[in-house]
């Protein structure tokens, strides 16, 4: 765990304070580094508030007010304090509507098993702080079929033989792959995985996952990354295609990660599209027909010439 | 020792750690029944003591910025009903979090929401005071990390619709449409919907004249506030008024698609409402799908290249056919 992840403030000291010594006041025999990591302080960092708490004491109110910090050997604290540290400061407007925000994109997505859970308690927190007015989602839709056994796996760090087919190429392949990682994106679920048989990372949709069978092998995570990861990400030998679209196919630049935008000026946009492979990029300028060009490289304009003549000699038999 | 103890230093006053001040301060202008002049804090607090009153005085205006930084309700009140002298005080009913018991599964599902995997902290800062209601503590295991990674818009620019429906804010943005046009808009926020991965600021557009949905993530510029907004009519849901997507069909038309075998299971869920109707020679599926639009319907068809091939009804079939030519340069 590193030690110092932003420079800390005294405010933020404080915050942590008034947030920390409630919680370990009611939780008592809570260790050190279970409270370290529900509240993200550095182990050494609480070690040291705690001492300054047990050091300082605060100016005599009345009898009840004695301060009295322990720490025993298996780190567990124990601590007594003036009573008008026995409860938090209460949530800001603005917290309350972050929690509220994020509750919403997790209920809106389908499969996630801690939903009613989650439901619950946004509606304690409404009812006692008032919930966010006008805030609502649409409805979460359906999971993938195979979505709890990657996340089983992913906990159990059980590797697995799957079916999967890829979109850029619509085959179908069997692989052996070590979930590590499962999480939701855009209305979509992935799982971040090491492929066993090529020896490399992988990011799996989650929907396009044809059949699971869990193997007696288990493995050491390898912390790949989960939420938050781009979901492309570039590497050597990849091609940018440059790629002019109408103002009917803008939506590619709000949906892949395009760089280097450039508007045309007729209500259109010119991007560019990094990519490891090109195949599904034909195919995407095959569903956009008139409204895309491929401006370079040249091959890629080649590819989907190919592709349609192809496509077009189904139509013809 | 940091630096706000040498400026302490030079203040001569003491080498008290400013955050034991800071607590001493909140703890007394907790605990206290009326409101407390400077001069008594002074009394009471050593740390604001020592001879040089203007210096403690300025130590103690930092301390109450410091406060109010971090969101503490820090008032000014009259201290007696004549209302001759104000002093500090923090209203408890305003500074304590009310009792709000969680059970271990209620605090974990919200600790796992909070955790997003962004910079933004607010939820998770919020969801830290909460935990203090947890009966029990947390579920431990490997599933309390990070689910979802939110949507496509920037943290605090959700937060500002958020808020701006929340508290029924007129605001003013840029704004780009889906086709590129971008204008600045001036709107009485009504309410904010989650769909699809996308927020929507859902209000009353003034130069339209209309209710409109705003997907913040093509908002070109920051919220800026512009006062109270109006109240959203009687019955009024925000989720009324997100179109559906246009490839969302809504009337009975239905098309005939064989989709090969690999890509089969991947149409059946990526069209809405499709069903399976047969199976033909080679293990192709026949899919029916229903039609919304021929151009749009065509354009999902192609997106599956030579592993798609409609086969009804005769004007999609062209249309496809169409295009392909086109493309084909034949």
């Amino acid at each position: 765990m590193p030690e110092r992840r932003r420079s800390v403030t005294t405010a933020d000291r404080l915050g942590r304070m008034l947030v920390v010594v409630p919680y370990l006041v009611k939780h008592q025999g809570a260790t050190i580094d279970e409270v370290a990591r529900l509240f993200d302080i550095a182990p050494t960092q609480l070690r040291r508030d705690l001492d300054l708490l047990f050091m300082s004491g605060l100016p005599p109110y009345g009898p009840g007010d004695l301060i009295d910090v322990d720490v025993d050997e298996d780190g567990a604290i124990w601590i007594r304090m003036a009573d008008h540290f026995a409860r938090p400061l209460r949530l800001s407007r603005q917290e309350a509507l972050a929690v509220s925000v994020r509750a919403t994109e997790l209920l809106a997505t389908p499969g996630v098993p801690e939903a009613p859970d989650l439901q619950r308690a946004l509606d304690k927190i409404a009812a006692s702080l008032g919930g966010a007015e006008g805030m609502e989602a649409a409805g979460a839709g359906e999971a993938p079929v195979h979505l709890d056994a990657m996340r089983d796996a992913a906990s159990e760090h059980r590797r697995l033989e799957i079916d999967y087919v890829a979109a850029s190429t619509a085959e179908r392949t069997s692989r052996t792959v070590e979930p590590d990682a499962v999480f939701a994106s855009g209305g979509n679920w992935y799982a971040a995985v090491w492929d066993v048989d090529a020896d490399a990372e992988r990011l799996l949709r989650i929907d396009r996952v044809q059949t699971v069978t869990p193997t007696e092998v288990t493995f050491e995570p390898r912390g790949l990354e989960g939420v938050g990861r781009p979901l492309y990400r570039p590497g050597e030998g990849d091609t940018t295609v440059r790629l002019r679209l109408s103002a009917e196919a803008r939506w590619v630049a709000e949906y892949y990660a395009t760089t280097d935008e450039h508007d045309t000026g007729d209500g259109g946009i010119e991007v560019s599209l990094p990519t490891r492979r090109t195949s599904w990029v034909a195919r995407l300028l095959l569903r956009l027909g008139p409204d895309a060009t491929v401006v370079e490289p040249a091959e890629v304009a080649d590819e989907v010439r190919s592709l349609a003549a192809q496509t077009l000699a189904r139509y013809r038999t | 020792m940091g630096a706000d103890d040498a400026i302490d230093g030079i203040d001569g006053i003491d080498k008290m750690q400013p955050l034991e001040r800071l607590l001493n301060l909140v703890g007394l202008l907790l605990d206290t029944e009326v409101a407390l002049t400077f001069d008594q804090i002074r009394e009471t607090l050593d740390a604001y003591g020592g001879d040089n009153a203007d210096s403690a005085k300025r130590k103690f205006e930092r301390d109450k910025d410091v406060l109010r930084e971090y969101g503490i309700p820090l008032r000014l009140a009259d201290t007696d009903a004549w209302g001759v002298e104000q002093g500090y005080i923090i209203p408890k009913d305003e500074y304590y979090l009310p009792e709000i018991a969680f059970t271990p599964e209620e605090v974990t599902a919200l600790f796992v929401a909070s955790q997003n995997g962004t910079e933004e902290l607010a939820a998770a800062e919020g969801v830290r005071k909460l935990l203090y209601g947890a009966d029990g503590g947390l579920l431990a295991g490997p599933a309390l990390g990070p689910l979802v990674a939110g949507s496509d818009a920037r943290g605090p620019r959700v937060l500002a619709a958020v808020a701006a429906a929340d508290a029924r804010r007129r605001v003013g943005f840029g704004y780009r449409t889906a086709q590129g046009a971008v204008s600045d808009r001036d709107v009485d926020a009504f309410g904010t919907v989650f769909r699809g991965g996308h927020w929507y600021l859902v209000g009353l557009d003034h130069e339209r004249d209309r209710i409109r949905a705003f997907r913040v993530s093509r908002c070109t510029t920051d919220l800026d506030d512009a006062g109270q907004g109006s109240e959203p009519p009687e019955g009024f849901r925000a989720l009324d008024h997100i179109q559906a997507g246009p490839w969302v069909a809504a009337g009975d038309e239905r098309a005939l698609v064989a989709f090969a075998p690999a890509s089969a299971a991947l149409a059946e869920t990526a069209f809405a409402r499709a069903t399976r109707e047969r199976t033909d020679a080679g293990g192709w599926v026949v899919l029916s799908l229903p039609v919304a639009d021929d151009a749009i319907l065509a354009a999902l068809v192609l997106h599956y290249g030579p592993d798609a091939e409609v086969l009804e009804p005769a004007s999609l079939r062209d249309e496809v056919i169409r295009r392909l030519e086109a493309l084909a340069g034949a």
